[in-house]
């Protein structure tokens, strides 16, 4: 067949396609940045608690996404909470002991709650189910009782206190700017990650992990790789916190915060990299317009998660969007056409 | 798209602007001045009772003064408005709430928190936004140079020790002491300063590292432990009122026969339905609540605070002070210290009223300087009570300073 | 020593009760009940306002906690697991509706008894010495009472028609469905029963320690490392796993400092499930 001369349509395609993109929805994507990091500090220069809340929002959500990654290898994760105490504890302990720069103890707070992820990960991960669920609970409790016991090290349950702000970050408008630069930033990650190979692999962990092994992929490798993913993000976002909060206390983190990350994800869709970051502004910032009903809060958040798991039970992106992988590999969803020319079924590199 | 799932996503806009609306709705026409005051503190699990105990006084002293009229402040009627905020022990949702308050209703003075983490937590935001507040947490960082916004609204364990420790050395003739602390930042310190006031005064001490979790509702584990030292006197330091009738009932379950005592306010309900007469002759730190020395206006609270809250809590008995002596300072200090706290602090030193909830004559002053360096605590009467057939009886009422 | 033996068996008859319900839900249901804490929590103020406020005997007050709850497990099953159930296309919504649920149940429990910490005078007065150590009646009754509910559990569910087809639901579910079980009927029971236990639980034990709304959270954490550690859906892994922690508890409390006490035994399941992560009794997980 002789070689068809491809319409600009496709050419455009061709560079925002390893992305995963169509034009239209990377205008919408180009749109919403630029809403985050110019519009919105504009608008709200003189409010600064409701950057504030805004601040809070991407950094939750920003946390969650490890939670949604663990989630895509098919592991409930119930221990995000740890590991943002130990980032958290570690930009605490570096940065006023030691005089660390925070930009400096953001990383090292990432790298060492990938590492400890990676080692309490290998044994662990191979549990599944409930059994993980309820080991990654333990851990969490686990961690927050090390840190209460952990004498002059961590100041027990005085925590740490007076933890510097990071250079050149003093005021509301910096922080929102920097918390939605890290949720951007891990959002391209998460989106790379699963849009790449390794996200293909993940999701044929979930999928079938017998099957992916016989196949020959190295599963334990893989597990740990996302596990550790997950465990870095939980540690930057704990490091962004303790420089936000300006404080860490064991009590910071808990078996609530960790099934929160949880359920912004749920709430969000667990198809879809957004998910969690729908699901965590949805949740804080309708918490915040809710203030007047403030003594009702915890009841409702509980109302809300039975009513979305019963009535939505695959969150509330699935309203709109069919996710790529609905479409891709999904038995349950009938293929709908040829993946040839929608870039939602082409892969990326 | 079925019907239902467009009606989902179509209703919560909706709820929220509707929420909004209303809570933007001015008051009636020709409405007041009205000053609100913020309560900040933990109001669910099982510290509950510390954060809606400040809410509820606040609220039954707001109710009596808008009976009057508001309060008069600068020639001025107010009425009161109380904004309440639950921080679950939380210092981020203290922070949060601290700001709101600050930020969003344009609140200046706060009552609470109720911990030394989501009180220190609060301490930048109250500063950078002008505000005054009253925590009830004992850490004396808080209340020192070069922190001066924050006042202390009760009397402190390590202010209260020192004199119980003495009392029950010269009448009850103890020498050896024990310590059993819940395992929370601010107990610890407690603990940590009630071993150092015992050692001064040349108590022995038998153990002092003994801790139990909150949460715990199953004491005999550690108090088998504690009483196996046969101590003279068991200190529990910074028990919840939640846990000490179970703590005093299982030492007396095994066996204990010495004294117990904490530095903190506690509850006559349920120290009588959970422990009964194993607690008779326990010794805790009240405010102004034993029926004996209560003044009329005192009682008058009460049955307001019984409307508010559904039943009488003793620990109120401490927490009353904090809006009646707002009130009374700003209005020695005049309207403008609404907003101003500046001028609040200015009328701090030589601020003196009568204690409206004493029955006898006494004056109710800012305290502290002793312990802080400034005049930074409400001088709330430290009376010591015991427990005796259901009921506190006072033992000896004493003084900061 | 003694006193630390005696510890460990009142804690362990007690902690029994608790990790029975749990292990029964997921036995039947593949369900982790989150709510467990909370259902103990209700067992326990249901005791307090039958027998405390409202002076009724103490039979009648446990009865009416065992009731309660155990209407309340049934609601949650038939109303809400059942259909997620059916309908999830991943395990992760009945673990996150067993979360929702537990919120809810929390919340509600604040706002009908208050925040409050409530008990209830001893049921009998005295205190037994065992050599060096004490042993309050009140307890002993609490561990024959457990004892005796533990027996009739075990005893429903090895002679009665519904406990085998519970322990067959358990076992094998397409088998049972195929045996023409109504699972439905059987899985609302089921839950139900394990809902009651723990409210049992709670209305037992709130004559030897107390109650507040709060403390179902830990509650449902100390029946989560028991059937972890004793093996998740198995009868006699749920006693094992009571009589590990609770003498782990009564060991590490008189031994050392209260908090390294749960660290300690944090860090040791982790360990052992890494080695054994069925548990001590569990079928190999899939």
């Amino acid at each position: 067949m002789p070689p068809q001369r491809r319409p600009a349509a496709t050419a455009e395609l061709s560079t925002l396609s390893p992305l995963g993109l169509t034009p239209a929805r990377a205008v919408w994507i180009a749109l919403l940045v630029l809403v985050a990091l110019v519009a919105i500090p504009i608008a709200l220069r003189n409010q600064p608690y409701f950057l504030n809340v805004l601040t809070n929002a991407c950094a939750l959500a920003f946390i969650s996404l490890g939670v949604w990654v663990t989630f895509s290898i098919g592991r409930i994760n119930i221990a995000q909470g740890a590991f943002a105490m130990i980032g958290g504890y570690t930009t605490a302990i570096l940065s006023t002991r030691y005089g660390l720069s925070f930009w400096l103890c953001l990383p090292l707070s990432a790298l060492l709650a990938a590492g400890i992820g990676a080692l309490i990960g290998w044994p662990i991960l191979r549990l599944r189910g409930v059994y993980f669920a309820m080991i990654t609970l333990s851990l969490t409790e686990a961690v927050r009782l090390a840190f209460l016991n952990g004498g002059e090290f961590t100041q027990g349950a005085t925590g740490i206190v007076n933890i510097p702000r990071p250079a050149g970050i003093d005021d509301a408008v910096a922080f929102y700017l920097l918390a939605v630069v890290l949720l951007l930033l891990g959002l391209l990650a998460v989106w790379r990650l699963s849009t790449s190979r390794i996200g293909w692999v993940f999701r044929s962990l979930r999928l079938n992990e017998e099957l992916a092994s016989s196949i020959g992929i190295d599963i334990a490798k893989y597990r740990v790789i996302a596990f550790a993913f997950s465990c870095a993000v939980g540690g930057a976002g704990g490091a962004f916190f303790a420089a936000f909060l300006q404080n860490i206390y064991p009590a910071s983190y808990s078996v609530v915060d960790s099934i929160n990350f949880m359920l912004y994800c749920f709430l969000g869709g667990l198809e879809f990299v957004l998910g969690p970051v729908v699901g965590a502004f949805l949740l804080v910032i309708g918490f915040e317009v809710l203030q007047g009903l403030q003594e009702y809060q915890s009841l409702m958040y509980g109302i809300l998660m039975i009513a979305v798991i019963l009535w939505l039970p695959n969150g509330i992106l699935s309203l709109k969007l069919r996710s790529r992988e609905a479409s891709a590999v999904d038995p349950d969803v009938e293929p709908v056409a040829a993946p040839s020319d929608t870039a939602a079924g082409r892969t990326g590199g | 798209m079925s019907i239902r799932t467009r009606n989902i996503r179509s209703f919560a806009p909706t709820i929220a602007a509707a929420v909004l609306a209303t809570a933007s709705l001015p008051g009636p026409a020709g409405a007041q001045d009205v000053l609100k005051i913020g309560v900040l503190g933990v109001m669910s699990g099982p510290a509950a009772s510390w954060g809606l105990v400040n809410k509820y006084c606040a609220e039954a002293t707001a109710q009596m003064f808008n009976d009057q009229g508001g309060v008069d402040i600068g020639g001025e009627k107010y009425k009161i408005e109380i904004v309440s905020i639950d921080d679950k022990n939380d210092p981020k949702l203290a922070v949060s709430g601290a700001e709101r308050l600050t930020q969003q209703e344009g609140i200046h003075y706060i009552i609470g928190p109720n911990v030394d983490t989501t009180a220190a937590s609060v301490v930048p935001v109250v500063e950078k936004n002008g505000a005054i507040n009253i925590p009830y947490a004992f850490s004396k960082q808080l209340y020192s140079p070069p922190r001066e916004n924050s006042i202390l609204g009760m009397i402190a364990s390590y202010q209260a020790g020192p004199i119980i420790y003495k009392y029950l050395m010269d009448e009850k003739d103890v020498k050896s002491v024990a310590f059993l602390a819940r395992n929370e930042s601010d107990p610890l310190n407690q603990r940590d300063e009630g071993v150092a006031a015992a050692k001064e005064l040349g108590l022995e001490i038998i153990s002092s590292e003994d801790t139990y979790e909150p949460g715990t509702t199953d004491f005999f584990p550690v108090m088998s432990k504690v009483v196996s030292g046969n101590p003279d006197l068991i200190v529990l330091s910074g028990v919840a009122p939640s846990d000490a009738p179970l703590l005093i009932r299982t030492a007396r379950e095994l066996g204990y026969a010495g004294l117990l005592s904490t530095e903190t306010a506690q509850d006559a309900k349920i120290l009588s339905e959970v422990a009964g007469d194993t607690a008779n002759g326990f010794i805790s730190v009240g405010g102004a609540s034993t029926p004996e020395i209560r003044s009329d206006y005192m009682e008058q609270f009460v049955k307001r605070y019984d409307q508010v809250a559904g039943e009488w809590n003793d620990e109120a008995g401490t927490k009353v002070y904090a809006l009646e002596i707002i009130l009374a300072t700003l209005q020695k200090a005049g309207k403008e210290a609404i907003d101003d706290v500046d001028k609040f602090k200015a009328a701090i030193p030589d601020f003196s009223m009568k204690n409206p909830f004493l029955k006898k004559e006494q004056s109710l002053n800012y305290v502290g300087d002793k312990y802080f360096g400034q005049q930074r605590q409400i001088g709330v009467p430290m009376v010591v009570n015991e427990f005796q057939g259901g009921e506190f009886k006072t033992l000896f009422v004493g003084n900061v300073e | 020593m003694e006193q630390v033996l005696i510890n460990g068996v009142v804690l362990s008859a007690n902690y029994a009760l608790i990790a029975l319900g749990i292990t029964l839900i997921f036995g039947i249901l593949g369900i982790l009940n989150f709510a467990h804490g909370q259902m103990f929590m209700i067992g326990g103020f249901m005791v307090y306002y039958v027998y405390a406020v409202f002076g009724l005997p103490y039979l009648l007050a446990l009865a009416t906690a065992a009731v309660v709850v155990g209407l309340i497990g049934v609601g949650f099953e038939v109303l809400f697991f059942r259909r997620v159930l059916r309908i999830a296309k991943r395990e992760e919504n009945s673990m996150l509706l067993a979360v929702g649920t537990a919120l809810l149940l929390e919340n509600i429990a604040l706002f009908a008894f208050g925040e409050k910490q409530r008990g209830v005078p001893p049921l009998v007065g005295g205190v037994f010495r065992i050599g060096d150590a004490f042993l309050p009646t009140g307890r002993l009754l609490v561990v024959v009472l457990a004892i005796v509910l533990i027996a009739a559990l075990l005893l429903f569910v090895q002679y009665t028609k519904p406990g085998r087809a519970m322990r067959a639901l358990a076992q094998d579910r397409e088998a049972t469905l195929l045996m023409g079980v109504n699972v439905d009927r059987i899985s609302a029971l089921g839950f139900g029963i394990g809902a009651m236990l723990a409210g049992l639980a709670g209305g037992l034990l709130i004559t030897i320690s107390a109650v507040n709304a709060g403390i179902g959270t830990v509650t449902s954490i100390k029946a989560f490392i028991m059937i972890m550690v004793g093996g998740a859906g198995v009868v006699a892994g749920a006693i094992l796993g009571a009589i590990v922690l609770g003498f782990a508890e009564a060991i590490g409390y008189a031994l050392i400092p209260g908090s390294m006490t749960y660290l300690l035994i944090f860090v040791g399941l982790i360990l052992f499930l890494i080695i054994r992560p069925q548990g001590i009794m569990g079928k190999p997980w899939g």
